[in-house]
Order: structure tokens, then C-alpha cells, then sequence
């Protein structure tokens, strides 16, 4: 989509895509909700309390009612942990809450890999790649949620991604077939919208900071309703190749509530302008790490 | 709903007239889609095209495609073009030809951009729709294109903007979900032969159940600056069957990218 005067510009700087004013408010995103503070170590433990006692609107279907526009912790794009503000990075707290230190698990091959990719690859989201799972739900964009009986649909603003998730039973695609935004299979959970999602091609990062994970890795995302506003997004990341650990980002998803609000078209490839530059700068498309 | 049945009927059947009297089937007119739990036609599922429009929405013959391997070549085909014409001016006609001259490095497809409408609904690629009261949402497996039309009675929005996918509008009428897209940019092409419009292309596409595993797909397209008087395509889309069908990606950007790093090869 194109504009002739430029309205809404992406909050990431790289993408020359710009999109509609008249559409957004700028939300805070450090305003805490339901009495849960944003930071994600105090967030967590406050929104499991609140999600044992809130009732969610429900659907048609009965389902618990998702829908809407929604906005994830921008910072979390920078650095999934704690980082600085710097020139480049507004800075922020870590996403992670387990382990409590809030640092991802590498082994020590992995921690020495991505220090290393970090300088030696050029960030996937800036050629306007898919984001994957789960940074499509903190990189600075709108996301529509959309149920109908047997998928839930997360469309994402940044460069016309989405998500089909079955809430049906269905088996996971085939393990050879490696996807950008992975597979994602889905049940209700209780009042909890828990996704299953495999098949990564992993050629997308965490965030700008070269976090990563393999192609085997499995992610448990839960999606709980804490208030009507407010969605606990939780991820548990298990891969075994690459980490010591299981480890569990969880953060909240604030709610846009501004009338007449639309998904717009953000052509990001067809705008983008970045990528050659550092091609010639002798920076390389990130590969992706084997099995 | 029972005292509006019969004006559906009159008008499918005439339509199945005017419309269905070239290739002879009465399918549209004869087959009642079964509605979904908000009582609209049920035009759910996986679908793709079986069909050579991707190449040429005209009739065309096997051929080279010029500066690809000879088992890339253009596969046969009839066209979709109702009457096989398209309308252009006499100055646009001159333009054809130079797209398809050029074919190889002017299509937009080339560069891996959106392909606008309705070229995207007949790329070899399946497509899913999802139904909601005041919405219909297409996702597209080329690109993870995205397009949500909205049938809430809104209009266009009165902006000074384009959309390499327009901005869609829809209605039922009777059992065909009518779509009216405008506000395009100039830079899509119809295939990959050329066919071509201008930033003021206005489409109606018509979505109609004609089976259980078939829609029809009818496109108008109007466009003043390009063509003498609006013309017509028409094809048939089929459900896909396999148990493990769904979207996967096809992000063909990404794929130019690792092409020009030697490092991924």
C-alpha cells in the first residue's frame, strides 16, 4: 500500500512501508492493566492469578472471545532480555521469565554462535522476512485475531503475514516441510488458547540481537485472557540442540480499541531498500542453523 | 429467508443464461450452497485454480519462455478472457506487446510483488477462505497475501492511497459473494504475458458455490485509460482434496534473496 503523503510509519526504522495515520492511537505500553505491571518478571505471576478469576467474553461458539486488534512489548524485537538504551535500541527488561534470570539457556556453542551471527548476518526482518514464532507478537505492529469455529486467525500488519491455527484436531505437517511462520496447532485449553508449534524453517531470530533457534525446536504458546484488554501471551521453547534448558518468555498483548481500526497493507518488500546495501557491505542472508 | 428464495432462483437461472450459455453447464444455477451457522453460502476451505491464466488469460499455445530452460516453457491453454479479446486502446495494445517483449525481467513477478487481483486467485498457489458476519478474509499461500472483505455495507475509504491489493468491498447476493476492488496501483500485471492496467482499474469479482468441491470465479474489469469497454473472465476453482492440504508459504522474495548470496548455495 502506498500513501501519498506518509501517515502511519512503522515504529521499525528499517521498513519504508507507511501506512495510515487516521487509523492508530498510540497505545502506552508500559501502562499497566490490570493492576499487572508490564515488566515481564511481574507481570506473569500477577496475570496467572487474574486469569484463574476472569471469566472471557465467548463467542458464537462458545469459545473464549480473542478478537480484536492487539500490540505485543515493542522492546522485545531489540532484545528478548534485558537491554540498554543505546543509539540503536530504545532498551527494555527481559521477556523471559523462566529461568528467572531472564537470559536464554544457550549451550556454549550456541551463545558463542550468536554473538558471532550478530555481526555477520543481516537481521532477517530487514529484507522484510516473516518474523516467525513468536516474535510476530512483540515486533512493533497491528495483530488482528479472528475465530471462526475451527481456526483461529492471527493476521499480522508487519509485511502481510498470518496465522491459520486448527483448534481441531489435526496432525502436524510433515517434518521436512520447514515454514517461515512454522505450523501451528491449536485447543482450547480451558479459557487458554494453547498452540503447538513445530516445523520452523529457522531462518528468523528471536530479535535484532541474533537470538535464535533450530529447526527442531517446539514452542508451547499460550494465549489467556486476563481482563477484557488484556491477553497473557505466554511461549515455552524447548530445543534440545541448542539450549540446556526449556525457557518461557511470557508478555502481555494490549488491546487497540480505537473505532473504525483496520489492518492496512504494508508492501514491505515492494518498499524496501535496505538489504542491498548491506549485501554489498559484505553482510550475508542468515542460513539458519542445521538440526 | 423462505420469501426471498424464489427471486434467488430467478436470478440464478438467469444468470446461468447469460452467463453459463457458452460452456453449457448448468451447474451454478441448479446447485444450493449450504450456508454456514451465519446462514451465508459456505464458500470455506482450500482452493486453487487448475488452469494455465497464470501464464496467459488469453488462448495460448505451448511456447519457450525466452531466457528460461525449455522445461519452464509456458504450458497450452484456453483462455479465461469471455470472447478471448481484451479491449485495449489502440496505445495500449503497443504497451501489451512491449510487457510481453520484455516478459522475463518487467513482470512485477519477477521482482516478487504482490500480484494484485485478480491475478493472485490463478497463480498455481492454494488459497483459504474464512467466513465472518461482517467480513470475508482470503489468505493466500503466495506471499502470505492477506485480504479481508469487508461485507459490512462500508464503502471505499475516500483516501488518497493505493493498495497493491486493492481495498475490497463485499456483498451476498443470493448465493455469490460479490466483491468490488479499487484503489490499486498502477504496477500489477494480469499474467505473465503482459496483460496489463492503470491505477484506475475497478474489479467486481463474483465467488459462487457450483458444487461441492467447485466455485465459479467471475471477474469484470473496468478501466477507462486502458481499455474501449469493460470485459469479463470466468473460471472454474476446485476444492483441494488431499487429507494433509493446507496453506504452506511460498515467500518468493526470500528465495531471490538466498539466489543472490553465494554463501546459501
Amino acid at each position: 500500500m502506498r500513501v501519498k503523503k506518509p501517515i502511519r510509519a512503522s515504529t521499525e526504522g528499517f521498513t519504508l512501508a507507511v501506512v495510515l495515520a487516521s487509523a492508530i492511537s498510540s497505545l502506552s505500553m508500559v501502562q499497566a492493566q490490570s493492576g499487572c505491571p508490564a515488566e515481564s518478571a511481574l507481570f506473569h505471576p500477577c496475570a496467572l492469578a487474574r486469569a484463574a478469576t476472569f471469566p472471557p467474553p465467548r463467542t458464537l461458539d462458545g469459545q473464549p472471545d480473542l478478537q480484536g486488534f492487539w500490540r505485543g512489548p515493542a522492546s522485545g524485537t531489540e532484545n528478548i532480555e534485558e537491554h540498554p538504551m543505546t543509539d540503536d535500541d530504545n532498551g527494555g527488561k527481559s521477556l523471559i521469565v523462566e529461568p528467572s534470570v531472564g537470559k536464554v539457556p544457550y549451550q556454549p556453542w550456541a551463545a558463542a554462535l550468536q554473538k558471532e551471527n550478530k555481526g555477520r548476518y543481516i537481521e532477517p526482518n530487514v529484507p522484510c522476512f516473516p518474523s516467525g514464532v513468536p516474535r510476530s507478537l512483540y515486533v512493533p505492529t497491528q495483530i488482528e485475531i479472528l475465530q471462526t469455529s475451527d481456526n483461529v486467525l492471527i493476521l499480522f500488519e508487519r509485511a502481510h503475514t498470518y496465522r491459520i491455527i486448527p483448534v481441531v484436531p489435526r496432525p502436524h505437517a510433515g517434518d521436512r516441510i520447514g515454514l517461515w511462520m512454522g505450523d501451528s496447532r491449536g485447543h482450547w485449553d480451558g479459557n487458554t488458547l494453547e498452540v503447538d508449534v513445530t516445523n520452523h524453517n529457522a531462518k528468523t531470530w528471536f530479535d535484532q540481537a541474533a537470538n535464535f533457534h533450530s529447526p527442531g525446536a517446539r514452542m508451547v504458546e499460550r494465549f489467556t485472557l486476563i481482563d477484557p484488554d488484556t491477553i497473557h501471551y505466554q511461549v515455552r521453547i524447548e530445543d534440545a540442540s541448542v539450549y540446556t534448558q526449556p525457557w518461557t518468555m511470557a508478555m502481555p498483548l494490549r488491546r487497540n480499541k480505537e473505532k473504525g481500526f483496520r489492518l492496512l497493507e504494508e508492501a514491505c518488500h515492494e518498499g524496501e531498500r535496505n538489504t542491498d546495501p548491506l549485501i554489498r557491505a559484505g553482510q550475508k542472508i542468515y542460513p539458519g542453523v542445521k538440526r | 429467508m423462505r420469501w426471498f428464495y424464489p427471486a434467488v432462483l430467478v436470478a440464478a437461472v438467469v444468470a446461468s443464461v447469460n452467463v453459463l450459455g457458452q460452456t453449457g453447464s448448468p451447474a451454478a444455477a441448479s446447485y444450493a450452497a449450504p450456508k454456514n451457522k451465519l446462514g451465508q453460502p459456505d464458500l470455506q476451505g482450500v482452493w486453487q485454480v487448475l488452469n494455465t491464466a497464470a501464464w496467459d488469460i488469453q488462448d495460448h499455445a505451448a511456447q519457450r519462455f525466452p531466457g528460461l530452460q525449455a522445461r519452464f516453457s509456458v504450458p497450452a491453454g484456453p483462455g479465461v478472457v469471455e470472447g478471448n479479446e481484451i479491449p485495449y486502446q489502440p496505445w495500449a495494445l503497443e504497451q501489451k506487446q512491449k510487457n510481453f517483449a520484455n516478459r522475463l525481467e518487467g513482470d512485477p513477478e519477477a521482482k516478487c510483488y504482490l500480484p494484485g487481483v485478480p491475478r493472485i486467485t490463478y497463480m498455481p498457489y492454494p488459497f483459504q477462505i474464512f467466513q465472518f458476519a461482517d467480513r470475508v478474509v482470503i489468505l493466500y499461500e503466495y506471499l502470505h497475501a492477506t485480504r479481508e472483505i469487508f461485507t459490512d455495507g462500508s464503502r471505499h475509504p475516500d483516501l488518497p492511497v493505493e493498495f497493491w491489493m486493492g481495498d475490497s468491498r463485499g456483498r451476498w447476493e443470493g448465493d455469490t459473494l460479490v466483491v468490488d476492488v479499487t484503489l490499486f496501483t498502477g504496477e500489477t500485471w494480469f499474467d505473465r504475458a503482459g496483460n496489463f492496467h492503470s491505477p484506475d482499474l475497478h474489479v467486481v469479482e463474483r465467488y459462487t458455490r457450483t458444487g461441492p468441491d467447485h466455485l465459479l470465479y467471475e471477474v469484470t474489469i473496468e478501466d477507462p485509460k486502458v481499455f474501449t469497454r469493460p470485459w469479463k473472465m470466468r473460471m472454474p476453482v476446485y476444492r483441494r482434496h488431499e487429507p494433509n492440504s493446507q496453506l504452506l508459504e511460498f515467500e518468493c522474495y526470500a528465495y531471490a534473496r538466498e539466489e543472490t548470496d553465494p554463501s546459501l548455495n
